[in-house]
Formats: C-alpha cells, sequence, structure tokens
C-alpha cells in the first residue's frame, strides 16, 4: 500500500521554470535584458576605473573614442564610469524604496485584508486619504527641505509614500483568497491565522507580489530620477538623475553633446522597458486567464 | 489506452439490437461511424469512437455516461467545435439532409443556432454579463438574418421569453438579476429563437435543485414540442433520462454500450453497465437497517453538539433588518452513540449556513454552540485544538479545498501535524494511502499530485478521505458526492456510514439529495428559505412527508422509471401554487429519532 517514491520525483522545479520561461517570452527578455544591464555595470566596475567619475578626471567634453568610450561632460566626468556606478546606485535606491514599500504596504494589506472588521476600516480610510495627496508634491517639499539628499536618504524619502498602492492591491487579493476554500481547510486543520497567512494565502499570491514589486521599483527610480533632474537628489553622487540635471543644467544639447543626452537616457530605457516585460511575464503567470498552456 | 482496447470488444453497431425504434419518419438527423481523436504529448485518446444513430423529428434521444465517457465530445463535433488537440478523424452526419461534415467554416457558422442549437452546460455563465438580455438575443438574430428594425427584433425577443413562461420585462434585465433557473429558461429561449432541426442539451439542469430542474425540463419539453425539433439531452442522471427521453444511448469510454427505446432498456438492460447505471440510484424502497432504528431515545443524553436557538442574519445594521439566512433553531445530537443528521432544500435554504455554524467558523447570530458540553465561544489554544480535531468537514467546492500551490498531500499533512495526531513522515504516507484507498482512489495515482491535475470527483473523494483519516468525532459534509460518478457515490457514502458505525463518527450530512438521505440518516432536517419545514426520522419526514413543501420536493425528483408521471404532468402548477402556500404551513416536527432532537423556538 506504500506509495511508489517515484510518485515524489516528477519533474524538477527547475525544468518545470525553465520550460515554463519558454513559454513565456516577456518574462525571459525582460529578464535577459535587466540582468546583462546589472552584469554589464558590474563588469564596468572590475575592469574600469569607476573613481573617473569624479569632475575633472578626464579631459572635458570629449566625445566617444577608444579612451572613454561613452565621452566626458564639461566638468570632465568620465561619463562611462558614471554611467556604470549610476546604473547601481540608481537601481539601488528603486530597490531598497521598493521593497520597503511593497513590505510596509504587503503587511498593511494582509492584516486588512485578513482580519477585516475596523482593523480594515481604519487603514483603509488611512489609505485612501493618503492616496489623494500628490506624490511630487510631497517629496519636493521635504527633499528641497532636507536639501541635498545622498541616495539612501532618497529611497528613504520615496518610501515614505511608496507603500499606499501594494497596500491596497494586496488587500484586494488577500480579500478574494480569504474566502477561499483552502483557507477554511486550513482553519479546520488547526492552522492558526499566521500560519494561514504566510503558508497558506502567501505562496499563492508570490507572482502577484514579485509583480507588485517589479512595479513598485519601477516607480521609485522615476520618482528618484525625477526628484534628480529638478537637483533635489546629491550633485555629487553619480546617479543616473545627476548626470541628467547637469546635462541640463550646461544645455548639452545646445554644445551639441549628444553622447552626454543620450547614454543616460538609454539606460533608464532599457531598465523601464525590461521592468515593463518582467511585470508583464509575472502578470501572466498570476493570472491563469492570460496563461498560455502548454 | 489497454482499457481502451478492450471495451472496443462491444459490438459498435447496434443497429441489429434497437428493433422498435421511430422508423416511419424520415430522420433529421443522421450520425454514422462519428470518431474524434484527442492527439496530447504524442499519443493519441480515442475520445469517441464508432458512434451512429439516426433521430427523427421531435424525438429525444439521451445520451449517458460517466465523465470522459465522450458524450459532450459527441455533442460538439455535432457542433463542429472540437478544439485544437482534438480532431473529428472519420465519420458523416447530416441534419435535414446538410452534410456538417463537409460545409465551409462560414457555413458551418450560418449553420449553428439556425439549424443545431446547442444550450450549453451550466447556462449560468453562458450569458454575457456585460449585455442585458435582449442584446443577447439580437446578436443571434442579426448574425444569422441581417439588420432588422429594433420593434420586430423586440417582438420576437417576446414571443421567444414567453415560450419559456417569461415575462416580457425580463429582456431589459442583465443576467446577474435572473436566477439559475431563469438563466437557464433564457438559454433556451435563445437557442430556439431560429427554430433550428436539431437541439442539443448539455446538462442542461446539472447546477439545479429539483424542484428548478423540473421547472426547466417541463419548459423545454413545451418548447420543443412547439417548434418539433429532435433533441439530444446529455446528462449522467439516468432518473432524469427515464422521465424526458424517448430513446436512450448509454456511452462509456468514447463507444456506444447500448442504445434503444427507453423502456426497453429500464425493462430488460443488456449491457451490464445500463444495469449497474440504473441499479445506482438510491431508491426509497430498502432501507438498510439502522442501529439506531432500533430503540427510541430521551432528550436527557449528555450532548455532543448542543445547538441553542442558534440563527444567522447578514448584513443587520441599524437601517435595515438584513437578511435572514437561518431563523432560530435547537439541534441536539446524542454524545452516547453516533449519529447520521441529514440537512436537505434548495440552495438558499440556510442549510450551509447551519454547517458552517456547526463547525465554528461562522458565529450565529443568536443563540449559543456547545460542543461536549464546551462552548465555542471559550475555546482557546489547546481546548481549540481538541474541537478541531473533534469536528471535520468536506466542504461543498472541491475545485477550491485544496491549496493550489502544493501537492494534495499538504492537505493531510497540515491536519496530522497541527493537530499533533502523527508527525512521523512515513507513518502520515502510510495513513494517507489507506485513507485514499478507503474512497476507492488508487494512492499512487492521486497522491503526491497537485489539485489541477486531479478532476473535481476525485478531490471531493480526497476531501472525503481527510476527513475520514483524521477520525473525528462529528463530520459536516456538505454535499461530499455531488460530483463523483454515480457508481462511486453510494460506495462513498457506505463508506461515511460504515465509520459511522465502527468508529462512532457522527456526521451532519448536508444535501439536496432526497433518496441518499433517506439512505443513510438517523435523522432528516428540511429547510425551506432558512426554516425548519419538516424535520424527524426519515421513514417518517421521506417516508411519509406531511408538509406541503417536503411533499413537493419528492415528487420533484426524477426517478429511474419511464411510467412513473414527472414534470410533463399538468400537477406542476399546482405543485408551484402549493409551494407559495407552503411558507405558511407551521413546521411539522416527527420528534426525537436515533437521539437527535430539534426544536424550532417560537
Amino acid at each position: 500500500m506504500a506509495i511508489a517514491d517515484s510518485v515524489y520525483e516528477r519533474r524538477s522545479r527547475l525544468a518545470t521554470t525553465f520550460s515554463y520561461l519558454q513559454r513565456n517570452p516577456s518574462l525571459l527578455f525582460g529578464g535577459l535584458l535587466f540582468f546583462t544591464l546589472i552584469g554589464a555595470a558590474l563588469v564596468a566596475h572590475v575592469v574600469y576605473d569607476t573613481s573617473l567619475s569624479q569632475p575633472l578626471s578626464v579631459m572635458p567634453s570629449q566625445p566617444p573614442s577608444a579612451e572613454l568610450p561613452f565621452g566626458s561632460d564639461t566638468q570632465g566626468r568620465d561619463l562611462f564610469a558614471s554611467i556604470a556606478r549610476g546604473t547601481l546606485l540608481t537601481l539601488g535606491i528603486g530597490l531598497l524604496a521598493g521593497s520597503i514599500g511593497l513590505t510596509f504596504g504587503g503587511a498593511l494589506g494582509f492584516i486588512a485584508g485578513f482580519f477585516g472588521g475596523w482593523v480594515d476600516t481604519v487603514v483603509k480610510l488611512f489609505v485612501d486619504v493618503l492616496l489623494t495627496v500628490p506624490a511630487l508634491l510631497v517629496l519636493v517639499i521635504i527633499a528641497s527641505a532636507v536639501g541635498e539628499l545622498p541616495p539612501l536618504g532618497m529611497a528613504l524619502v520615496i518610501a515614505l509614500l511608496a507603500w499606499r498602492r501594494p497596500a491596497r492591491q494586496i488587500r484586494a487579493q488577500v480579500l478574494i483568497l480569504r474566502e477561499a476554500g483552502f483557507v477554511k481547510t486550513a482553519r479546520i486543520s488547526g492552522r492558526g491565522p499566521f500560519a494561514i497567512i504566510f503558508k497558506e494565502i502567501l505562496p499563492n499570491l508570490l507572482p502577484f507580489l514579485a509583480a507588485s514589486f517589479t512595479v513598485a521599483v519601477s516607480a521609485a527610480i522615476l520618482a528618484s530620477v525625477g526628484l534628480e533632474a529638478l537637483g533635489l537628489g546629491s550633485q555629487s553622487v553619480p546617479t543616473l538623475g545627476m548626470t541628467i540635471f547637469w546635462m541640463m543644467n550646461f544645455s548639452a544639447l545646445m554644445l551639441g553633446m549628444w553622447w552626454w543626452v543620450l547614454t543616460p537616457i538609454a539606460v533608464l530605457i532599457i531598465l523601464f522597458v525590461s521592468l515593463y516585460l518582467i511585470t508583464a511575464g509575472l502578470d501572466e503567470l498570476a493570472n491563469p486567464r492570460l496563461r498560455r498552456r502548454a | 489506452m489497454n482499457q481502451l482496447a478492450a471495451t472496443n470488444l462491444v459490438p459498435n453497431n447496434r443497429e441489429d439490437v434497437m428493433p422498435n425504434v421511430d422508423r416511419e419518419a424520415s430522420p433529421v438527423l443522421s450520425v454514422k461511424d462519428l470518431a474524434v481523436d484527442f492527439f496530447a504529448d504524442g499519443k493519441t485518446i480515442h475520445a469517441v469512437r464508432g458512434v451512429s444513430f439516426d433521430l427523427a423529428p421531435g424525438r429525444r434521444l439521451g445520451v449517458v455516461g460517466e465523465s470522459g465517457s465522450g458524450k459532450t465530445t459527441t455533442a460538439l463535433a455535432l457542433m463542429r467545435m472540437i478544439k485544437a488537440p482534438g480532431k473529428i478523424v472519420s465519420g458523416r452526419a447530416t441534419v435535414g439532409g446538410t452534410d456538417l461534415f463537409a460545409l465551409p467554416d462560414r457555413k458551418m457558422r450560418e449553420a449553428r443556432l439556425n439549424l443545431v442549437s446547442y444550450i450549453p452546460q451550466g447556462a449560468m455563465n453562458s450569458l454575457n454579463p456585460v449585455y442585458r438580455i435582449e442584446e443577447q438575443f439580437f446578436d443571434a438574430i442579426i448574425d444569422h438574418e441581417g439588420a432588422q428594425p429594433k420593434s420586430i427584433l423586440r417582438e420576437r425577443v417576446a414571443e421567444a421569453l414567453a415560450g419559456v413562461d417569461l415575462p416580457r420585462s425580463v429582456m431589459r434585465l442583465y443576467p446577474h438579476e435572473l436566477s439559475g433557473g431563469m438563466k437557464q429558461r433564457v438559454c433556451i429561449a435563445i437557442g430556439m429563437i431560429l427554430t433550428p432541426k436539431l437541439i442539443i442539451a448539455d446538462e442542461p439542469t446539472s447546477a439545479l435543485d429539483v424542484i428548478t430542474q423540473r421547472k426547466v425540463m417541463a419548459t423545454l419539453d413545451r418548447v420543443q414540442k412547439r417548434i418539433g425539433a429532435a433533441m439530444i439531452l446529455i446528462g449522467h442522471d439516468i432518473g432524469l433520462m427515464a422521465q424526458s427521453v424517448d430513446e436512450l444511448m448509454v456511452m462509456r469510454n468514447g463507444v456506444v454500450e447500448e442504445r434503444g427505446n427507453i423502456d426497453r432498456i429500464f425493462s430488460a438492460p443488456e449491457a451490464d453497465y445500463t444495469r449497474l447505471l440504473i441499479d445506482s440510484v438510491p431508491s426509497f424502497e430498502a432501507r438498510p437497517a439502522r442501529l439506531a432504528d432500533a430503540a427510541r431515545d430521551s432528550a436527557e443524553d449528555p450532548a455532543l453538539l448542543d445547538m441553542t436557538g442558534i440563527g444567522k442574519v447578514y448584513g443587520k445594521s441599524f437601517f435595515s433588518g438584513g437578511t435572514t439566512a437561518l431563523h432560530p433553531l435547537t439541534l441536539r445530537l446524542p454524545s452516547t452513540r453516533p449519529s447520521i443528521v441529514s440537512v436537505v432544500g434548495q440552495s438558499g435554504s440556510g442549510k450551509t449556513t447551519l454547517g458552517q455554524i456547526a463547525l465554528g467558523l461562522l458565529a450565529p447570530t443568536t443563540g449559543s454552540i456547545a460542543f461536549d458540553g464546551k462552548p465555542l465561544k471559550d475555546l482557546s489554544g489547546r481546548s481549540e485544538r481538541n474541537f478541531r480535531r473533534d469536528v471535520q468537514a468536506v466542504f461543498q467546492d472541491p475545485y477550491a479545498s485544496f491549496n493550489p500551490f502544493y501537492k494534495v498531500d499538504h492537505g493531510f499533512t497540515v491536519p496530522l501535524n497541527e493537530l499533533g495526531i502523527e508527525t512521523d513522515a512515513r507513518t502520515q504516507r502510510q495513513m494517507m494511502s489507506e485513507a485514499c484507498a478507503q474512497v476507492g482512489l488508487n494512492p499512487a495515482l492521486t497522491l503526491g499530485r497537485f489539485p489541477h491535475e486531479l478532476s473535481g470527483g476525485q478531490r471531493q473523494r480526497l476531501m472525503v478521505a481527510r476527513a475520514l483519516m483524521l477520525k473525528p468525532r462529528l463530520i459536516v459534509a456538505d454535499e461530499p458526492v455531488s460530483m463523483v460518478d454515480a457508481s462511486q457515490r453510494a460506495s462513498i457514502l457506505g463508506n461515511i456510514r460504515a465509520l459511522n458505525e465502527s468508529h462512532g463518527i457522527s456526521v451532519i450530512y448536508i444535501t439536496h439529495d432526497l433518496a441518499t438521505a433517506y439512505q443513510v440518516s438517523d435523522f432528516v432536517i428540511v429547510l425551506q428559505q432558512g426554516r425548519v419545514v419538516e424535520a424527524g426520522a426519515p421513514q417518517d419526514v421521506i417516508g411519509a412527508p406531511e408538509h406541503p413543501y417536503t411533499r413537493l420536493l419528492i415528487d420533484s425528483i426524477p426517478w429511474p422509471d419511464p411510467n412513473r408521471p414527472w414534470a410533463s404532468s399538468g400537477r406542476l402548477r399546482e405543485d408551484l401554487d402549493a409551494l407559495s402556500d407552503a411558507q405558511k404551513v407551521p413546521p411539522v416536527l416527527h420528534g426525537l429519532a436515533g437521539g437527535v432532537m430539534l426544536e424550532v423556538p417560537e
């Protein structure tokens, strides 16, 4: 009567994941694009002297050449070094702000959705009121009051408001899953509320949480680049937003310095497109209606 | 595959064994050697093979079989709606002289609804939720006949609705404003609007309760007679077939097991499988003797489950009285000996609410509930765990009952671990395998799989296995066998009964099926719209019902006996009048039975 062990040795998760990726090109291409960009930035840190991103490091206003792959700006920064550091710095801000926002928002959403009642009413009211506040306005006020914000400070300021949308979305998902039959099965199986949230509901929301995370990261990157381009970020740490700020400040286009304009924007486009593709791919994974059959 | 090959030995051409099929009228539908294959994972699955039959205008052919028998595939083939991995590999089908399989795609699209119409399984989901009812008709008419003035269209829709007993005002409504039975009748009206020559109805009443089913079948019958179309009725309920078709075709594993006149099939079935299907319908005649029948006891026994004056009102607020799902009732199950209590009623009768309250998943609005003398609301920590170990459930919807993220084993191991019953993985596996075998599942083919890899019936049986494995003192089973094929239904109920007797498990069996309730239970409670209408021993409540509502429920059961009158008789309308009167009749309580006590406070 014992079950053959072979039943438990079905296709490994890895093989399943791989065959799934073949059917989900958005996720595959988005992932490839994203990790290629990060990989390139990391390799550049190893093989290239990124300290050249400081002003007066190289000959100013040079077009791309063999020594200066992305050229240099009017203050003598090596743009290749700036972009290599900026990619990781900007992404770091996005990841940090996105994680804080999703963790805090997700926790609120889970608590409100699962326990319901007055807890839900209070959380929902709080989130709904804050959702009406225009984020950029608040961020500009905070950032200008604090003065020059280093990347870490920038991430924290953005995280202040980044939790609202995840809280609302995750609450809605939990409300649906809370009524699912398997939650009742878990309840009569003796699971407590936290075991139900973390071991029963959460795993089913993983694709959704991953998609929310990439959305939160893109939104945080957008906000940070916006604030930095307005000059509210650090003007000495070479984030992508800082490069754009100086580029605008010196009217790079009027000076004909196309390389200064193109490189940070190209990196941002690659970053956003890859994050968008990953989100779309994860959406397909999370939403069985969009899922393609094997 | 081997199994399929074996059944092929049954002769497919059954012309010789069906002598008294109506031969005078020339057939409107003629199917010859239909075969449909599905190609998946490099394998070929013969879904339907060698199906041949003729059908005269105005006649009805019933097709019965279990899930996977090829009955729906046969119907879809006639509509040319077999999807991608499937293909019609051979055969001919002509409707009124038109060869369906030879039509180009565009012509076939015109033929659908015009020549052949299809009333789908689960019509409740077939209507588009964002359009009014009339617009769903307009689509069909305009697509086949071209644009027409709205006034003419409206007239035709009103006429079609009148044909299915729906008022004109329904056309301006949206699907969510209609009940399940009304939606089903709208689907019938849409199917009939272009007066097709052939109607295919695929389990048109499978999601409806017996009373609504009877109304819908009466409508279908009348409309078909009016337009004189031939009809194919697909289903798994052989009782319904006996009441509604002229000829019956029994399918299994893609081949026709037997075909013939309905009277002949029921009086002298030839295939063993047909006999099995007919015998699997529980009857009211032979009721196995129960230990509990022997003696009538007093209400003084200590109670296992004590629900005093429990009732449930939803959405009650300062401004509104809310909706009463369950009017207060008092129910006591004895602890001295196990009993099976059946709760029967139509959908919306409050039977599921009662079950949820008994499980402690739903707090009653009024009254109190205690298990083994301990009030449920005082439970916490250790005592709550003990309560969970003692009270288990089989939920209504087997699709949702397993967490889709985990393999089905999760549903078994979690309670074993959490309730501290058994923590050794090897012993757990042993227990799971035994539980599966008890409900007729092969453990090697079910355990270690994800829920979506199993059918609804398999999941339902797993839920039963899970509850039985935990050996609780009380199981609340909400429609535990609704998705299980008829041949296995009896054996699972038998299993529950055996455990009731051998392990002393009490059961609250929630169902709309009075026949099985009669078979297994010691006490029956009939609910109508949240009120108890009749309660007592099954011999009294179902054997000799006194309340008009109980009588109506029993009369609406389609019997596997073609000679017993059912929906087509004029009695339906009188019965429905009786239903509206029934709410005024006070509940009939037959008193204590099997130690179970039920009271309805004034």
